[in-house]
């Protein structure tokens, strides 16, 4: 199978420190991968490594079957980059930088610009200098260049930076619609967990340089840790009740089971604490979110 | 050929957008007005003294008011204050992409990281090469108002391939400050290794060394030290021009090869 992204041991050494270490990912066509990390995890040399920007201490990394080589002709006119954070000429206007990008990747038709601008939001600031636009806006102009030439691939970092809730929800469907309805590929690396988690098909999580998890979005569900919660007025009486199933308490008036039986069999429990004097007021199956998750995996 | 000729639009385009030209091509015309000042003063010393421009104290020493001593004078700015003006260009050229952290969109392109550095070297040639005819320009037009004496088509054509010559060698240095503009990420290296190449090129070149040191070559070209003819060898051109071929082959190495980490 030809991956639209594949690394082999992907090692990046900046004299002693290692930024990353040893780097196997595969992504799919076709595929949403999320790539998550705390900063300093490596992401970003990854990403640049992704795009022939930095020379590999070590390994090897093909991105749409094609070999990188720094400074090489990459399959560049197929892919769509936004890397850290977006950058554009202060003193071009929106459309002026985006035609030159349009140039630069060889796109004849011009009307390619105003396509991108109308699909970003941007038409009302298109003629406006790229200086003078909001972070929110900076961002967006970011993404319509890596839009611009409709590539089968996108390398996004942070995508969502700087966008307000209603921009971040657009571009989260933009960039399902582009997966789901033109089968573009996209590897994008976030801090927004909750982001990632409604996005992506499988999850990467990198921490210290080294790819230390990497899941489908599936296989996340069933890893999350899952517990029963249970109030009740008689909490001493309760917590006796339940003392066979490993019970917690959480807080001043909340008990917690992570038992495989009470996590699969919540009416066990119930029947338990009724016949046991004490009742349940509240009782509800909590899973665990992609951010308790991930701090667990990266501690 | 399509992908330079792009590359090519686009810089010329970032070129047309910044006030860059324009300040540099004021500062640069001052050596012709400055150059028609010294004329003036030159002419009638005593006029200029009752006038106030010049102070009663004042030694003038820079020669006689004719059009050799003004193209002479023209020449030499070209090629020091050039040495200034073209390499702030030329930082101005490749550090901003760094400095507008614009550098990381030029990599992973169809169009080749070549193409995009030899259409900025190109973008640098034409604008410094018409800077230079701005100056000779507002220098005949200056020279004429002020009406020096010794005008000749003879003299015309050597100061004006003179001061084309002077320019010609300040700009085949230029490709050491793109190169510090690059590999330093920024203004601050080029600026620094401009005012050391001068200080240098000033010590070459009244220890008698200038021929063989490049920097010195363009200002020793104009005349700044008397007659080139005894000052100048095969040997100094051949510098300059090998300087030139190593600054660019590392900057375009650069480009190409190096870890693009900002």
């Amino acid at each position: 199978m030809t991956y639209a992204i594949e690394t082999n041991h992907l090692s990046k050494n900046y004299g002693k420190v290692s930024a990353v270490n040893d780097v196997n990912l595969c992504v799919k066509p076709g595929e949403v991968y999320g790539f998550l990390g705390l900063n300093g995890a490596g992401k970003t040399t990854t990403i640049r490594a992704l795009l022939g920007m930095i020379r590999p201490s070590l390994g090897q990394v093909k991105v749409l079957g094609q070999a990188l080589v720094v400074g090489g002709r990459g399959p560049w006119a197929q892919v769509g980059h936004l890397v850290e954070t977006p950058s554009a000429y202060p003193e071009l206007t929106v459309r002026e930088n985006l035609d030159i990008a349009r140039r630069l990747h060889g796109i004849q038709n011009s009307k390619a610009v105003d396509e991108v601008i109308g699909r970003l939001r941007l038409t009302t600031y298109a003629d406006r200098k790229a200086g003078t636009l909001s972070s929110g806006n900076f961002q967006r102009l970011g993404l319509a260049r890596a839009l611009l030439h409709q590539p089968t691939l996108l390398i996004l970092d942070e995508p969502a930076n700087a966008l307000d809730p209603a921009g971040i929800v657009e571009i989260r469907e933009l960039l399902g619609s582009l997966a789901r309805d033109n089968g573009v590929t996209v590897f994008m690396s976030s801090h927004l967990l909750t982001e990632v988690d409604q996005l992506a098909d499988r999850i990467g999580i990198i921490h210290k340089g080294q790819l230390i998890e990497e899941l489908d979005a599936a296989r996340l569900e069933d890893m999350r840790a899952r517990q029963l919660v249970i109030e009740a007025r008689d909490l001493v009486k309760a917590r006796e009740a339940l003392a066979d199933f490993g019970v917690m308490r959480l807080g001043d008036n909340r008990l917690g089971l992570k038992d495989r039986r009470a996590v699969e069999t919540p009416e066990l429990i119930a029947t338990v604490l009724v016949n046991a004097g004490a009742p349940p007021t509240h009782l509800a199956l909590e899973q665990e979110d992609l951010e308790d998750y991930f701090l667990r995996v990266t501690q | 050929m399509n992908a330079f000729l792009s590359a090519l639009w686009a810089e010329a385009l970032k070129m047309r957008r910044s006030n860059v030209p324009l300040f540099t091509a004021l500062g640069f015309s001052m050596v012709p007005l400055v150059g028609g000042l010294f004329m003036i003063i030159l002419k009638d010393p005593e006029a200029a003294r009752s006038m106030g421009l010049i102070s009663a104290k004042a030694q003038l020493t820079a020669g006689v008011a004719d059009w050799p001593t003004f193209f002479g004078l023209l020449a030499q700015s070209v090629a020091i204050g050039g040495a200034i003006l073209f390499a702030i260009v030329t930082t101005w050229v490749f550090g901003r992409e760094f400095s507008d952290h614009t550098a990381k969109e030029l990599l992973a392109l169809p169009t080749p990281r070549e193409a995009i550095v030899a259409a900025k070297f190109v973008v640098i040639m034409v604008w410094t090469l018409a800077m230079t005819l701005l100056v000779f320009g507002i220098g005949l037009v200056v020279g004429a108002l002020v009406d020096i004496p010794g005008w000749s088509v003879e003299l015309f054509r050597t100061a004006f391939s003179d001061v084309l010559g002077s320019a010609a060698l300040t700009i085949a240095l230029l490709p050491f400050v793109a190169l510090l503009a690059s590999a330093g990420r920024g203004y601050l290296p080029p600026f620094g290794w401009t005012i050391f190449t001068i200080v240098l090129a000033q010590i070459a070149a009244i220890t008698g060394w200038g021929d063989w040191f490049p920097w010195s070559v363009p200002a020793l070209f104009s005349g700044a030290a008397g007659p080139r003819a005894g000052l100048l060898g095969p040997q100094s051109y051949g510098l300059v021009l090998m300087t030139s071929l190593i600054g660019l082959a590392a900057t375009f190495y650069w480009w190409r090869s190096a870890d693009q980490t900002r």
